[in-house]
């Protein structure tokens, strides 16, 4: 376990990231920038309408513009043998049979794909496109929708309710969270290119390339191997590449009809209905404790929005069940669904909407108890074991988080009554919440390639989209193999390379680390193996008995039994050694419970003339097991730390509910967080490594970065204004009218 | 002010008789912007151009409504420039015109010569990084690295124009770059660093 | 976009009286071509205008001229206008960044387009665009429309902050007709309010250009201060927008001027607020008295009642940054 015995012998790469100057000098390849011959461009037309059937649609126009190759509908697409029937459509859970349909189901659905020699001309071509409909009745409006679908048991109910009926201290509140949508900077983009009528290659941003190859091999009947999707480099995802989109079949019809590579990038506006959503949600909870603070009973009830086409359903109500002990426990939700696109996973998915509520409520209440919400949490906290499963939680220091940021931050400045503190106009105040998040791990695969030079090539088919996987990769392969990171280079983001899970829901770091300290082992057994041959002392030699350095291998200390790698690959008449191995979770799971956790700490000023809301301060401290990077842990935290700003103070994707759809659907109608928005996050860790979730004991980052942000800046408006903002976003507006 | 009263009636029936029609079957969806019917389809316009581009004169024949960022990006294979939203929205196709940061979204190709474009793959001389970029390398002023070119172009400029005072004063005059990872800690901070 | 002709002006005359109606000219671009690729804007001529118009701020007795080729960013860095007219750049640096305040065109500025939302989606009925075809806004998403001077036609609001600033200012536009005659008109009068023709946003006459921006002379340069309140911090349009200035002898107010954005059709001056103010000492008291007298007059609509709150504290505000900033 070389890892623990020296847990903080990795820190920051001085040399930045592996990819750092591919990033900085604009040399790394997204998926639309690969240079493929005789490419063409495709632009997607969307239906304006938000429920209906199609009647006609006229290309005519379309089809003058010079340039244009064809124009792909339902009409004329080349048959998916996938959606050859309604059962096989259902079967393929693809979500929409896009071009199988004459069904319009959401406002900017893809009704026809143009294909044309530049971009220009299929952009406007696009333009002209006549549609006539079927219209028929929509509903969009989730408020007004809610009241159709009743609630349901969500998980097993705890203790009863009738058991804190009468409590004393009661807190009973609604929350309501706008949709939010991804938007990562780079638009979601594929190249198709059919190199022959059975094999495919497709340029695509997506977070995992096995899940896409398997997708369209199952749609297209044809061997998972025919298919090489190649994502190197990923311009952002957030959960909107966890899926397999329509646009992307489109763009692979298209090359089909065409007999071309066809190159499709969505447009921003395309971005907020083509690739998911954080769904629109409402929340109520009911949450009670006796006078000592002890959480006494909590029911959390929770629907929000789905599309009509599909089911999505996130799990608002699981994170009522991670983090605290209550003994009567009742979680409700349902599902609401709208005619507008389906939303999916997004940074935190569910646990950060359920967060903010409860996070929210735990605040009120240690305003109706007169007791600080740093000990109300403290003294409620389920540290031993998972209040859920029941099984003890491998590691879980979420107080030791809260006690950092609370010292980080200066938490005993806080006033305990709201609307004390003010400068001129400016209202200050403090806040807190936590977050928490299953810590998962998926089997994952790893290969590595030696040259006799002693330098490395460490592959693995996950993408990195922007968490700094490679990196990791990088230190964890130098850390066990021995081999400086100079020597060591990554390769990722290629269905060709060892298969390995999506990069998802804070998995990836803990599912690919396993891998690469598989894989790693495996060199230096494979190494040794050789050795054996020419010295006798490798034989039954452990990886712990192995030292790798620039050039050779020795047997327990360094020096000791050396031999070269040049002669090692002359003896044995090789050119690369390779290895490849697995790793992936185990009766761990059986054994234990595994979370990630942090608390967000803020100290916000409140204007209330304009009622506009700064940040001061933010700290945020998470556990997040072993630290791999200090440098790109914290980066991720702080800029999930900004994503919440962003999701608190302004994210809001706006429907209109007499045009059926979406409107500012861009950047200008659609904010998140810029520069100016955000203080310099101050982010900490608690640097204990997780012994039994991977053989690393890193645990994921991404999501509890997002989770608490929320409820924390909520909290500290109404520590500095005492108005209680119950529905996100906070914008300027509704502090005004509080 | 009269005029908010006039039309008051008349006007909600005309407006109410508008959204009647859009869900009135069936609908043709194009009429509320351009005739259709009868139309005839203009032909493309091209354009012999001279356009500089990192110090080298590129002879082109252009589409005249080819943008700078799809000339770089489609027609010379300058991919390093980004497209972000096409609209002037988010920053991540900033280049430097003359020496000016400017977005080539909004900058028609045609409208170039005569002009020293800048790109990302400009910005370095030979394998010597320019001490921004070598500073959003050790600051981690990224994560996915999209919208890195153009907050770099960006942050050369943003020092050049001495607006780097304070934090505050860097971070306004950095929300021209939208960022989703939230890399902003990191970019600040090589601002900061190369302002020094 | 729709195929264009584009073509470099060679001289004045010679573009003004060719000027077809389906004609465009581009100066900065900035808001043209993003209207262009919605497919709202669709000419079938271009025609560069840059090289023919003034890039220079010219100070004279009577005030200061800005070319209508001055880029934004250029009025925030001049020394004459950081000393003289400082609620010019106060007003450009709350606006868009510092890459489209280094492309965009005085002159531009003044005729960019109303952001509201319904305006760019051409899949929705908008009088501004289509006339005849509806408002989508009075009724639909109306957050960020109108307040005040609005028409059952369109509620849709200015987006500029420089004009904000040039109304406060009592600026004039100077704009060269197709006879090459300059001639002058009001700030006050150059945007228009929609009444029942709000596809046309300004006066300025059809084949015109504007040539320059005429700032008088005043005595605000010591207080003068603007407030944007907006979703964000920044690169964000505003919810609401005050231009104040005080012209201060001692405390007493010699004069005062407040114009608003994001309440109307057109830049908004708060006459009776101004006046008001006038012979006044410069306190909370009265600032908070010529705040509600403004409020007082708007008619919010069902989604931005919270405007007349906005609009009030920000002018309370942006007076009392006058004393301060």
């Amino acid at each position: 376990m070389l890892f623990f015995e020296d847990q903080d012998s990795i820190t920051t790469a001085a040399e930045g990231r592996v990819e750092g100057i591919a990033k900085v000098t604009g040399k790394g390849k997204y998926a639309a920038e690969y240079t493929v011959e005789n490419v063409c461009y495709g632009a997607l037309v969307g239906s304006t309408i938000a429920a209906g059937s199609i009647q006609a649609i006229d290309v005519t126009n379309a089809k003058q513009v010079k340039g244009v190759l064809d124009v792909l509908t339902h009409q004329n697409k080349p048959l998916v043998p996938g959606f050859a029937d309604e059962t096989k459509i259902k079967e393929s859970r693809f979500g929409l049979p896009v071009f199988h349909t004459d069904k319009i189901f959401f406002k900017g659905q893809p009704i026809a794909i143009v294909v044309a020699e530049t971009l220009e001309d299929a952009t406007y071509a696009a333009s002209l496109v006549e549609v006539t409909y079927t219209t028929e009745k929509f509903v969009v409006d989730f408020r007004e929708a809610q009241a159709s679908t009743p609630l349901s048991m969500a998980g097993k109910e705890r203790g009863s309710m009738e058991a804190w009926s009468d409590a004393q201290n009661i807190v009973e509140a609604e929350y309501n969270i706008a949709a939010e949508v991804h938007n990562p900077m780079e638009m979601h983009a594929t190249i198709a290119h059919w190199i022959s009528q059975d094999k495919l290659k497709l340029y695509d941003k997506n977070q995992g390339v096995n899940n896409v190859q398997r997708t369209f091999a199952r749609l297209f009947d044809i061997p998972t191997d025919n298919i090489e999707v190649i994502s190197e480099f990923v311009g952002g995802g957030f959960g909107s590449g966890l899926r397999v989109w329509p646009h992307v079949l489109a763009t692979i019809l298209a090359a089909r009809q065409v007999n071309r590579p066809v190159k499709l990038m969505l447009t921003r506006p395309q971005m907020f209905t083509a690739v998911g959503y954080r769904p629109q949600s409402w929340q109520k909870i009911k949450l009670a404790a006796d006078k000592d603070g002890k959480f006494l009973g909590l029911l959390h009830q929770a629907q929000h929005s789905t599309s009509v086409y599909e089911n999505f359903n996130e799990g608002i109500t699981r994170i009522a069940r991670l983090v605290y002990s209550i003994d009567n426990l009742k979680t409700e939700s349902s599902i609401v669904p709208l005619n507008l696109s389906t939303p999916t996973w997004m940074r935190g998915p569910g646990d950060c909407t359920g967060d903010f509520a409860i996070e929210s409520a735990i605040d009120e209440l240690s305003y109706v108890l007169k007791k600080d919400p740093v000990e109300l949490r403290m003294k409620n906290l389920s540290l031993e074991k998972s209040p859920d499963t029941g099984l003890p939680w491998s590691t879980n220091y979420i107080n030791e988080c809260i006690e950092k940021g609370a010292a980080r931050i200066q938490w005993s400045e806080r006033k305990a009554l709201p609307g004390q503190v003010k400068e001129g106009d400016w209202n200050i105040g403090y806040g807190m919440a936590v977050g928490m998040w299953n810590a998962g791990r998926g089997n994952a695969s790893a290969a590595i390639q030696m040259q006799k030079d002693g330098s490395l090539t460490v592959q693995t088919a996950m993408t990195d989209i922007g968490t700094g996987t490679g990196t990791a990769m990088q230190n964890i392969a130098s850390e066990i193999t021995g081999i400086s990171k100079q020597k060591i280079k990554i390769e990722l983001g290629n269905s060709t390379l060892p298969p390995a899970p999506s990069q998802g829901g804070s998995t990836g770091l803990s599912s690919i680390s396993g891998a690469i300290v598989a894989v790693s082992k495996a060199l230096k057994q494979k190494l040794a193996d050789y050795a054996s041959v020419q010295d006798e002392v490798y034989k039954n030699a452990t990886t712990e008995d192995i030292i790798l350095s620039e050039s050779h291998l020795s047997f327990k200390t360094n020096g000791n039994h050396a031999i070269a790698y040049t002669s090692l690959w002359e003896t044995h008449n090789l050119n690369v050694l390779e290895v490849e191995a697995s790793s992936g979770p185990g009766e761990e799971r059986q054994k234990y419970s595994f979370c990630s956790s942090a608390a967000h700490f803020c100290k916000v000023r409140v204007n209330s003339k304009t009622g506009k809301v700064k940040i001061d301060r933010m700290v945020c401290v998470a556990d997040g097991g072993k630290i791999v990077n200090a440098q790109a842990a914290a980066n991720q935290m702080s800029g999930a730390a900004i994503g919440g700003i962003g999701m608190t103070l302004m994210e809001e994707q706006k429907v209109d509910a007499r045009v059926g759809g979406l409107i500012g659907n861009d950047f200008a109608g659609y904010h998140f967080a810029v520069n100016a928005d955000a203080p310099l996050i101050e982010v900490d860790f608690i640097h204990k490594p997780d012994p039994n979730i991977n053989p690393t004991g890193s645990k994921g980052l991404g999501e509890v970065g997002i989770i608490g942000c929320a409820a924390a800046i909520a909290n500290a408006i109404y520590n500095a204004t005492g108005k209680r903002l119950r529905d996100l976003p906070i914008t300027p507006d509704k502090i005004l009218l509080a | 002010m009269k005029t908010e009263h006039l039309y008051s009636r008349r006007f909600f029936l005309k407006t109410a008789a508008a959204f009647t029609a859009l869900a009135a079957l069936p609908s043709t969806v194009k009429a509320f912007y351009q005739e259709v019917k009868n139309f005839i389809v203009p032909a493309k316009q091209t354009l012999p151009l001279v356009v500089t581009i990192n110090k080298k004169e590129y002879q082109l024949s252009a589409d005249t409504r080819t943008t700078l960022l799809d000339l770089l990006r489609e027609n010379l294979q300058l991919t390093g420039t980004k497209k972000g939203c096409d609209h002037g929205q988010c920053g991540a196709c900033t280049v430097h015109v003359d020496g000016e940061r400017v977005l080539s979204c909004l900058t028609l190709a045609a409208m170039l010569p005569g002009k020293k474009v800048t790109t990302i793959e400009g910005l370095a001389v030979g394998d010597k990084l320019h001490p921004m970029q070598q500073a959003f390398i050790e600051c981690d002023g990224f994560q996915c690295g999209y919208c890195t070119p153009g907050q770099i172009m960006s942050a050369v400029a943003c020092v050049k124009e001495g607006h780097t005072r304070s934090v505050a004063e860097i971070k306004e005059f950095m929300s021209g770059n939208l960022c989703r990872c939230g890399a902003y800690n990191g970019i600040v901070e090589s601002i900061q660093k190369v302002a020094r | 976009m729709k195929p264009f002709a584009f073509t470099k002006a060679e001289s004045l005359p010679k573009t003004l009286s060719a000027k077809k109606e389906t004609t465009q000219f581009i100066a900065g671009g900035t808001n043209l071509l993003d209207l262009m690729k919605k497919h709202i804007s669709q000419p079938d001529e271009l025609v560069d205008i840059t090289s023919m118009l003034s890039d220079k701020i010219e100070a004279h007795k009577k005030g200061i001229r800005i070319g209508a080729m001055v880029r934004n960013s250029t009025v925030t860095l001049d020394a004459n206008i950081l000393t003289n007219y400082p609620l010019l750049a106060k007003a450009i640096l709350a606006g868009a960044s510092p890459q489209i305040r280094n492309m965009a065109s005085a002159g531009g500025n003044l005729l960019q387009r109303t952001r509201c939302p319904y305006f760019y989606d051409i899949t929705t009925p908008c009088n501004k665009r289509q006339p005849g075809s509806g408002c989508s806004a009075v009724e639909g998403e109306n957050r960020m429309s109108a307040i005040i001077g609005y028409s059952e036609q369109c509620v849709a609001v200015h987006p500029s902050d420089f004009c904000i600033a040039l109304a406060a200012l009592d600026a004039a536009v100077v704009v060269t007709q197709s006879n090459q005659k300059n001639s002058t008109i009001p700030f006050s009068d150059f945007h228009r309010l929609p009444g029942s023709t709000p596809q046309q946003d300004t006066n300025l006459p059809a084949n015109a250009l504007i040539h320059s921006i005429e700032i008088p002379v005043n005595d605000f340069h010591k207080n003068c201060a603007y407030v944007k309140v907006r979703d964000r911090d920044s690169y964000a349009f505003a919810l609401v927008s005050v231009a104040a200035a005080l012209d201060l002898k001692g405390n007493t107010i010699q004069e005062a001027r407040l114009a608003s954005g994001g309440v109307a059709h057109k830049p908004w001056r708060w006459y009776e607020a101004e006046q008001y103010l006038k012979g006044k000492e410069a306190n909370a008291v009265h600032f908070k008295e010529a705040a509600a007298m403004a409020a007082k007059d708007v008619k919010p609509l069902a989604h931005n009642g919270f405007k007349k709150l906005m609009l009030q504290g920000a002018i309370e505000t942006a007076l009392q940054n006058c004393l301060t900033t």
